[in-house]
Formats: C-alpha cells, sequence, structure tokens
C-alpha cells in the first residue's frame, strides 16, 4: 500500500525530504490510509520508490521513532505503534488548515461570522 | 577519506578542464556531480578513475593512485561500447573475464530488475543499451562508483528505472559520484552536491541543508550558475 508512489507527495523545494517523510506518514495516520500495526516499507524499498537516499528514509523513520509514532521490532520491520497518537495528529492537522482559513479571512477583513457562514456553505456543498 | 584531489589543475591542449580543485569524499556518500557542458564534470570522474592525469596536483583513491586501485572503481562513461553483435549475457561473459568482482547472479538480478531484453544490443533502444550497461557497472563490487551521466538521452521509464536500481543496489559504505543533467529526477538521491562551473567548483554543500533554506537543488543550481 505505501510502496505505491501516487501517496507519497515530495516537493524538492519543500523543506528537507526527511521532514517531508515524516509529515506524509502522520497525513496517512490521520486520514486512516495508515492504521496503528500497520507495517511500514523498509528504508530501502521505500527510497527505491521515491527515488531518494535511503539514509534519508532511516532519518525520517527515526523521527517518527522518537516521536512516538512507529516501532522498530527486531527482524521483523518497522510498524505504526498501537498507541500511535492519532487523535493528536488529527487535532493538528485539523488546527493547520484552520489557522491558514484564519488568516486568509483576516487578509480579506471578514468577521468570524462571515467565515463561519463561508465555511458552512462550502462544507454543506460538499 | 575514500577519494581525494588536492589542487588539481588539469588542462587540455586548447582549454582548462578543471582549476585548482580540492575535495575529500568519505565512504558512504552519495554525491550529485552537477554543471553546464564543459564545466568539468566528467574531468572530475574520469581523474577520480584515473584515465586522466593531473597537469599539476594529486588525485589520490584507497590511498593511492586511481589507477593502482582501478579493482575497487567501477566507471560508467558516456561512450556507447557495447558490440552490436552482443547479448546481455555475453555482456555479462565479457565483464567477467575482465573484472573479479563482477557477480554473475546480482547480473541477472539487474538485468530483470532494469527489464533489459535479451537479444543483441543492435536492435535495442538507446534507452535498453543505457539499462544494459548500467547493470554491468553496478554488478560490480566496488567501493567508488563514478557514473557519467548514466541518464543522458534515455526515455523517461528508462530514467526511472536506472535511479531505483541505484538506489537499490547502494551500499552505505560505498561512495557514488554521478552527474546528470537530469537534476529534477535525481536529486532525492543526493547527500551532498558539487556544483562546477567552469572549471572550478562554485558550491559544495549538503542538499538537506539546501532544503532546509526551502531550495531545490534545482534552485541552488540556477541561482549558482547562471
Amino acid at each position: 500500500m505505501t510502496t505505491n508512489k501516487d501517496e507519497w507527495s515530495l516537493d524538492m523545494s519543500g523543506g528537507p525530504i526527511f521532514e517531508q517523510i515524516a509529515k506524509n506518514v502522520h497525513q496517512m495516520l490521520a486520514r486512516g490510509a495508515l492504521s496503528p500495526g500497520d507495517k511500514l516499507p523498509s528504508a530501502r524499498d521505500l527510497a527505491a520508490t521515491l527515488n531518494v537516499n535511503p539514509n534519508t528514509i532511516v532519518h525520517a523513520y527515526a523521527e517518527l521513532e522518537s516521536h512516538g509514532v512507529i516501532e522498530k521490532r527486531r527482524g521483523l520491520g518497522t510498524f505504526v505503534r498501537m498507541d500511535a497518537p492519532i487523535d493528536g495528529l488529527r487535532h493538528d492537522m485539523l488546527h493547520q488548515a484552520a489557522t491558514a482559513y484564519a488568516d486568509e479571512g483576516r487578509q480579506l477583513d471578514a468577521t468570524i461570522q462571515e467565515a463561519i457562514t463561508a465555511l458552512k456553505e462550502v462544507w454543506d456543498a460538499g | 577519506m575514500l577519494a581525494s584531489l588536492e589542487h588539481v589543475t588539469k588542462r587540455y591542449v586548447k582549454n582548462e578542464g578543471l582549476r585548482d580543485l580540492t575535495l575529500g569524499f568519505p565512504a558512504g556518500e552519495v554525491v550529485g556531480v552537477l554543471g553546464l557542458n564543459g564545466s568539468g564534470k566528467s574531468t572530475l570522474l574520469k581523474l577520480l578513475a584515473g584515465l586522466l592525469f593531473p597537469t599539476s596536483g594529486r588525485v589520490s583513491a584507497f590511498g593511492g593512485l586511481p589507477r593502482r586501485n582501478r579493482a575497487k572503481i567501477v566507471f560508467l562513461g558516456e561512450n556507447d561500447a557495447l558490440w552490436p553483435w552482443m547479448t546481455p549475457a555475453d555482456a555479462g561473459y565479457f565483464m567477467r573475464t575482465l573484472y573479479a568482482d563482477f557477480d554473475s547472479v546480482r547480473f541477472h538480478e539487474l538485468l530483470r530488475g532494469l527489464e533489459v531484453p535479451l537479444r543483441k544490443t543492435k536492435t535495442m533502444s538507446k534507452g535498453e543499451r543505457g539499462r544494459l550497461r548500467l547493470a554491468m557497472a553496478l554488478a560490480r563490487d566496488a567501493k567508488l562508483y563514478l557514473l557519467d551521466e548514466p541518464l543522458a538521452g534515455i526515455d523517461l521509464i528508462s530514467r526511472e528505472k536506472i535511479l531505483s536500481s541505484i538506489v537499490r543496489e547502494w551500499h552505505t559504505d560505498e561512495t557514488i559520484l554521478l552527474s546528470t543533467h537530469e537534476v529534477a529526477e535525481a536529486e532525492g538521491l543526493f547527500e551532498r552536491v558539487l556544483y562546477l562551473r567552469d572549471g572550478r567548483l562554485a558550491l559544495d554543500v549538503s542538499a538537506e541543508s539546501l532544503r532546509e533554506q526551502g531550495k531545490s537543488v534545482v534552485d541552488a543550481f540556477r541561482e549558482v550558475l547562471t
């Protein structure tokens, strides 16, 4: 599943690749594309899929491991932890999106009521 | 250091290839060698391969002259020297007689992975020949891989296959120097990038540190070389 190139999005001008890989995993978890207990591809397989340096993937996995999102199981591979902070990740991502929307609203001199109304209209239409 | 250059200048009859270049390459680094045509990329790789000799300065690999350590060095040049009657099996036989470190099993795995057709090279496309040449190069068990424009003039699908094979075959103690014009496609592979301009080193930087500044390797290429 996660060795499908289309599931990952990398932007070479969008900051360090290891951070983007970690962020991709966060998003997959928050959106339910990846669940606790799921196995992640090996660093080499994912590196070959995305054509990035295997060390970069190792770096990203170390970052995710230090944040309690994934764990290595000896001889078995890398897995999403059963207690991965999915609610927290979901909350953070929703707030990030809300921050971007709020910034745009303020630039347009919208009131919070206008912003909420617009959001509701779009939400119901979607 | 696995290989290094100290104040290396290479002068050709008509022009200068490299001017006063000092560089070191530790074990286990994937380095992008970037620059416009004539900037000295091939000269740098050929010096490290022991195929050229510096006009002044010192080039060393594995603690000695590169040409004395050819067994540990793979050089994949731009010239396609495959005989037209050769099949991939013939090419494997040829490599095995030339290089003690050539691994036939690995060669056949690479041929499969790179989807090289098992027919004579004269009936292959440029991309297929490029993939065959890469399989020949990567099936050796060396420590320093010098890949000069392995993606040049090759179709997109072949380029992707070549890049994935390089990622798969790279061992963390091996050093790869890869020169290319296809910077955007290859840049994810590089830990370090060297930008050459008119035979001089314009920039030597870690790729992730460039990205830390919000720049891609391509963005930096534009800044440095134009």
